[in-house]
């Protein structure tokens, strides 16, 4: 079965190994991922002003694209995609004004066939029909987590997993997110799931340090310092989380926290879907670990066999 | 031509002259002109904004709109022929932000692009470049191509680009599509694009003094002799498959025999 997928584009270059494993699992639960066509950046930042709806006609039309392809839903695995597009989704439904804005807009879009440059003009409007959806919902929702587990080929029953939420899978409230903002319980779910042990830790929802990364990198270091310890102090053997960014600043960044705090040296992260691909009997070659400043391979390989009383 | 054809020919070309306006001012010209002919018809020299007069060199990026119409349209005035109350103004020439590197120690990848160009990650998505472009390439997508780090993909999809500008004038987030989208077609030739082999060959037989017989030959023909050579030469028919070569190889490298 095809399912509507925007990948995002940091997944095209930077984390190929979000986008690869994906695929693969989706493959192994019966769906393939089709990307509509012509697809730019979503714009990565929901607009800060209220005000600014010149940043939401890049998300608008990759969703009326869908819809032009007989989407009548979008998934995502990038929470900064998702949150981009759930959040236009929502204004397009909600927010009559900018709904018009947008339209009026995007009414005047040119469309080229690059093989037989025949143009499209003249476009209908998007009424927020595609319902946009992270990948763990759909997985909850439309997979069903019982189906995972029923499908399972390899056992995780040894590792420790903490889920890292970070911040655009959950917020705003108000029907954005992909759970509760306060008490979310999908990422545990899901990791159950797929037999894992799951840990609970305060720094689940907290910043990882995101774009500061750039403009104040000591302090995105602190910020991921302090999930990772969280993490490592609850006794997870790895983190799983969704977010090409919070990767970015958790395991890529891991150097830096390094040279930061002497008694840190180096902790496993995954993506989600390299959890889900590899249960599901993936091959690992193809789940992108050695991508990771801190390849997790061995954590897969070394589980405890027997239940360790805590 | 005899007088009486002259003033039929100026009396057919009375009766079809339309108004055009050259900067906000009123032309009479011919309706089978181009732009660029009318603007000349109307008395304007051109020293900027006019090239190959074949819509290729992409020095003539014209802009202009129609009465009523809040629609910018766009257009190479070498190719596009003028219409009835068209308001035009040419653009001769627009700054653009141009990165200088060394192609040999760049690498092929979305960052070399972001390096040499981080105003990239300033595109909106608007779509306002792909509606400014002559040349119907749909400008947007092959932004988009470039920010996600597919060079290939970007290089393919601005091919047909002739660098007029109109993109880079037109984008709010003050891009120079065209700038980025060369870089990537020079590192996908560079870095990507397997070696013509054939090309080095050729080299090889320039430098072994293949050619130097040849060259000595026709120096040393007359102007008619030459004429003669030139004309009679051998060329690729219309109608050829990529593996046609001619008979004389002795100056070619052969795909076939390589």
């Amino acid at each position: 079965m095809n399912i509507h997928y925007y990948p995002g584009c940091t997944l095209k270059e930077k984390t190929t190994n979000l986008d690869d494993s994906t695929r693969e699992a989706m493959a192994v639960l019966g769906y393939e991922l089709v990307e509509p066509a012509n697809w730019t950046c979503c714009g990565a930042e929901y607009p800060l002003s209220e005000q600014k709806i010149s940043g939401l006609t890049a998300p608008a039309r990759i969703l009326r694209q869908v819809h032009s392809e007989g989407g009548g839903q979008v998934v995502t695995t990038c929470a900064f995609c998702f949150n981009v597009l759930k959040r236009t989704n929502v204004d397009i439904k909600r927010n009559p004004l900018k709904n018009k804005q947008i339209n009026a807009f995007l009414k005047d879009d040119i469309k080229i066939d690059p093989n037989t440059k025949t143009k499209t003009t003249g476009f209908p409007p998007y009424n927020g029909e595609v319902d946009v959806l992270h990948l763990l919902e759909f997985l909850r929702d439309e997979v069903g987590f019982h189906t995972i587990r029923a499908g399972l080929k390899r056992d995780l029953s040894g590792l420790k997993v903490a889920p890292y939420y970070g911040c655009r899978m959950l917020r705003p409230g108000g029907g954005i997110g992909i759970d509760s903002p306060d008490s979310p319980v999908i990422f545990e779910e899901f990791l159950e799931s797929l037999g894992c042990r799951v840990v609970d830790f305060p720094f689940k929802q907290e910043c990882c340090g995101s774009y500061l990364a750039v403009s104040r990198p000591a302090a995105a270091t602190e910020a991921s310092y302090q999930v990772l310890r969280s993490a490592i102090i609850n006794g997870a053997d790895a983190i799983a989380l969704s977010c090409p960014l919070c990767y970015y600043n958790l395991d890529r960044r891991q150097d830096r926290i390094k040279d930061a705090h002497a008694g840190f040296s180096g902790f496993p992260v995954f993506f989600f879907t390299q959890l889900l691909a590899w249960a599901l009997g993936v091959a690992e070659d193809v789940l992108g670990l050695d991508q990771h400043y801190y390849n997790p391979k061995s954590v897969l390989h070394n589980q405890p066999k027997t239940e360790v009383a805590q | 031509m005899s007088k009486s054809a002259e003033k039929s020919r100026k009396k057919e070309v009375k009766q079809s002259l339309i108004p055009i306006y050259i900067m906000g001012k009123k032309h009479e010209v011919p309706d089978s002109l181009t732009i660029q002919k009318a603007l000349e018809y109307a008395g304007y020299q051109l020293v900027r904004g006019c090239g190959c007069r074949g819509g290729i060199c992409g020095a003539c990026g014209t802009v202009y709109r129609f009465p009523n119409s809040y629609r910018i349209e766009v257009g190479l005035s070498c190719q596009t022929v003028v219409e009835p109350n068209m308001y035009i103004a040419q653009l001769p020439f627009f700054p653009g932000n141009k990165a200088t590197y060394d192609l040999d120690t760049l690498t092929a990848t979305g960052s070399t692009l972001a390096a040499l160009y981080p105003e990239m990650y300033k595109c909106i998505g608007c779509g306002t470049c792909t509606r400014s472009c002559p040349m119907d390439i749909d400008v947007m997508e092959y932004i988009s191509r470039a920010i996600r780090g597919d060079i290939a993909g970007t290089a393919e999809a601005s091919f047909d680009c002739v660098m007029c500008g109109l993109c880079a004038a037109r984008c709010p987030a003050e891009l120079v599509q065209y700038n980025i989208a060369i870089l990537a077609r020079r590192l996908y030739a560079r870095h990507i694009a397997p070696p013509a082999k054939h090309l080095a060959a050729a080299v090889q037989n320039t430098r072994k003094g293949v050619f130097e017989e040849g060259v000595k030959k026709l120096k040393k023909m007359g102007t008619e002799e030459l004429k003669k050579v030139y004309t009679g030469r051998i060329t690729e028919p219309d109608i050829a498959d990529e593996f046609w070569e001619p008979e004389d190889m002795t100056y070619l490298v052969s795909e076939k025999t390589r």
